[in-house]
């Protein structure tokens, strides 16, 4: 009943862990030398070791890094002033190991209000992550001489300040917030309210349809990329170097953090490099 | 580990330190040993593992064809090499066998003189051990996907099964009279899986396939106590009660750990979350994609008396191994050939048994110590003086 097929890799990795965990218990301080892993990105391995020191205010310093680096893989040409550059939450996981803490150090950030979470329509998982300055500026630079401008410059300076939610409720507009259906109903009209049912709407970055539209063809160019090649799998250093088609507008790192955070393909430690193949389920 | 045993020794240390510390490092090592084997009866898949509380000893299986095992897991033969035998069986030629397939098998908590099956077949049936006939038959207008006894503490008399169905109602029956108690109504789908909490005897979980997960409190005649939300919305508001969803799709899955402080959910939106039984909060421990493609209960475990808590969750056809409060994936236990359907969790031997769809119980067990130096030495040399003979 032995499993034939192990690979020594993942059998070293899982020892690897094993190990960190039983030091845990039985020293109460972790070992150095077999704590840490290779991470696939170097961007993210301050972020582990400063971490590790249970540093909390180097954690979220190195998430706020970790998403600067994310969103410098977007192309300048294509980002006008209209959008705000847009990282996804779980592009974050590609980069560091420990998802928990990712969460809680994203969450600390929102609640001080660096950075603004948006539900995006695509995928009932994916949270968009803008930071709050960019996203105020490039929207009141959009509304400057409209009509809207007012209801807009509202809602940003109550709205955004106080409610940590990525969706808003019809009763707490109306009595919370004091907006009236007029200015709930220009709210939509400039995007930054999308409807949800009938009452509630998402909050949503103004503009952003485009970014949607290139992130969802990218992401189905790179997946199929590694469809077709023998036995659905690829080096990362080989599909780096890929030559994209026009079908991908953003940089192939870009779309590498996503899949390998969304899980949508599996990364395997090799000899050779990360190996990274199709998750079918 | 000398340290520990010499802090105990000593009184320096809390003896439930040396116990936690070496629960935790078995715990971690489980693997397939060729030593240790469970005799294969089942014809089909096997979709339920029950080992009683009382010694240990006595261990339950349900198969997809209706027939319930009973099984020996100790080893009384002073060999390493052990095969746990089935005591005895309630096979195919039994007059009241299960027509279809047995969803859930459970002692009776007390001890190991009655044992409880519900099955595909709408029926609930209690049987007494010995003599393996029917005690007692509750029968049911809908599917039963799953009945979850009672676990009391020893003092109290009660002993509820619950029954969750195809009917967005749950069941309290009562085994003295034989009739159905009490009716749990709030769910607005299938009751996929329900758990009884090890900490407060009247406190209830279920998960339903609305994707929703209540508490209940069976001694209040009104509804639930609350409904699980991942988001953590704001609690004041009622007209978002109704809209609180666990999982983004249907939760098959729960189990409390065993201080029945929080409770673990896994939903076919592939995610499991932990939560906190007193307050309802999601803890947001991220365990990242748990494959879930089941379309009835999974049923999964959580270990005991350890000072790192493991979830052990089927996954296609692996076990993963989650830390509960951290969320890391510690290992994947390779080993079946087929989809895994249950597992179950030996507290006192830390050992983990799983059965799955290729008609296999599988004993994973914890790697024993190597072998001294020195007993290593004297192995070696009487090798060589035989082979230079």
């Amino acid at each position: 009943m032995w499993f034939r097929n192990r690979s020594y890799a993942a059998e070293w990795r899982t020892m690897n862990r094993k190990r960190a965990l039983k030091c845990d218990t039985f020293c109460g301080k972790r070992g150095r030398s077999g704590a840490a892993e290779p991470l696939p990105a170097a961007a993210g391995g301050g972020g582990v070791a400063a971490g590790d020191r249970g540093d909390r205010v180097g954690g979220a310093l190195d998430i706020k890094a970790s998403l600067e680096h994310i969103m410098s893989l977007l192309p300048g040409k294509l980002w006008s002033d209209t959008v705000p550059r847009i990282a996804l939450k779980h592009q974050l996981y590609s980069l560091h190991r420990d998802r928990t803490r990712v969460d809680r150090h994203l969450n600390e950030l929102r609640e001080q209000g660096d950075v603004l979470m948006f539900q995006l329509g695509f995928d009932s998982e994916s949270v968009a992550v803008v930071f709050a300055a960019d996203f105020k500026a490039k929207v009141l630079a959009a509304e400057v001489g409209r009509a809207t401008q007012g209801p807009v410059e509202k809602f940003l300076n109550t709205v955004l300040a106080s409610c940590c939610d990525m969706s808003v409720d019809e009763t707490k507009m109306l009595q919370e917030f004091l907006f009236a259906d007029s200015e709930i109903t220009q709210l939509v009209k400039c995007g930054v309210l999308t409807v949800k049912d009938a009452g509630s709407w998402w909050l949503s970055i103004p503009n952003s349809g485009r970014f949607t539209k290139y992130f969802i063809q990218g992401r189905k160019a790179v997946l199929g990329m590694i469809r077709k090649s023998k036995y659905s799998e690829m080096l990362k250093s080989d599909l780096e170097g890929r030559q994209t088609t026009s079908r991908v507008k953003f940089h192939i790192q870009y779309h590498i953090h996503d899949i390998v955070g969304a899980e949508l393909v599996d990364c395997i430690e090799t000899t050779a490099g990360v190996l990274l193949r199709f998750a079918d389920s | 580990m000398l340290g520990f045993l010499f802090g105990r020794q000593t009184g320096l240390d809390d003896p439930l330190r040396l116990k936690r510390a070496e629960s935790t490092r078995r715990a971690l090592c489980l693997e397939l040993n060729p030593d240790r084997n469970v005799e294969r009866i089942h014809g089909n898949g096997i979709n339920t593992i029950d080992i009683e509380v009382i010694e240990g000893r006595y261990m339950l299986s349900g198969g997809a064809d209706g027939v319930v095992v009973i099984y020996d897991l100790e080893n009384h033969s002073r060999k390493p090499h052990y095969t746990c035998k089935a005591v005895c069986t309630v096979g195919r030629s039994s007059r009241h066998v299960h027509k279809f397939s047995v969803e859930t098998v459970q002692w009776y908590p007390h001890d190991t003189g009655m044992f409880i099956s519900s099955s595909f077949d709408k029926t609930m049936k209690v049987w007494d051990t010995e003599t393996l006939k029917l005690l007692l038959y509750f029968p049911c207008l809908f599917l039963l996907w799953n009945c979850n006894v009672y676990l009391v503490p020893l003092n109290h008399l009660h002993c509820l099964p619950s029954v969750g169905t195809k009917n967005p109602k749950v069941q309290l029956c009562d085994l003295k009279s034989g009739s159905c108690i009490q009716v749990l109504q709030g769910h607005r789908g299938e009751v996929l899986s329900v758990k009884w909490s090890p900490r407060y005897e009247y406190i209830l979980a279920t998960a339903s396939t609305d994707s929703s997960v209540r508490l209940w409190d069976v001694r209040r005649a009104s509804g639930s106590l609350f409904t699980l939300d991942q988001f953590n919305g704001d609690p004041s508001k009622s007209s978002s009660e109704a809209a609180n969803t666990a999982h983004n799709g249907r939760v098959n899955g729960l189990c409390f750990t065993g201080d029945g402080l929080f409770l673990l959910t896994t939903g076919t939106d592939d995610r499991m979350r932990l939560w906190e039984t007193a307050t309802g909060k999601n803890t947001l421990v991220n365990y990242g994609k748990v494959v879930n493609e089941s379309r009835k209960g999974l049923k999964f475990a959580v270990s005991q008396g350890c000072s790192l808590e493991f979830a052990f969750v089927p996954c296609g056809s692996s076990v993963a191994v989650y830390a509960v409060h951290s969320g890391e994936l510690v290992t994947m236990l390779k080993g079946h050939y087929s989809n895994v359907d249950c597992c179950e969790f030996h507290p006192d031997y830390q050992e983990l048994y799983s059965g799955g769809k290729d008609s296999n119980i599988l004993a994973w067990i914890p790697t024993p110590r190597p072998p001294d130096i020195e007993e290593e030495q004297d192995s070696k040399k009487v090798c060589l003086s035989v082979i230079f003979l």
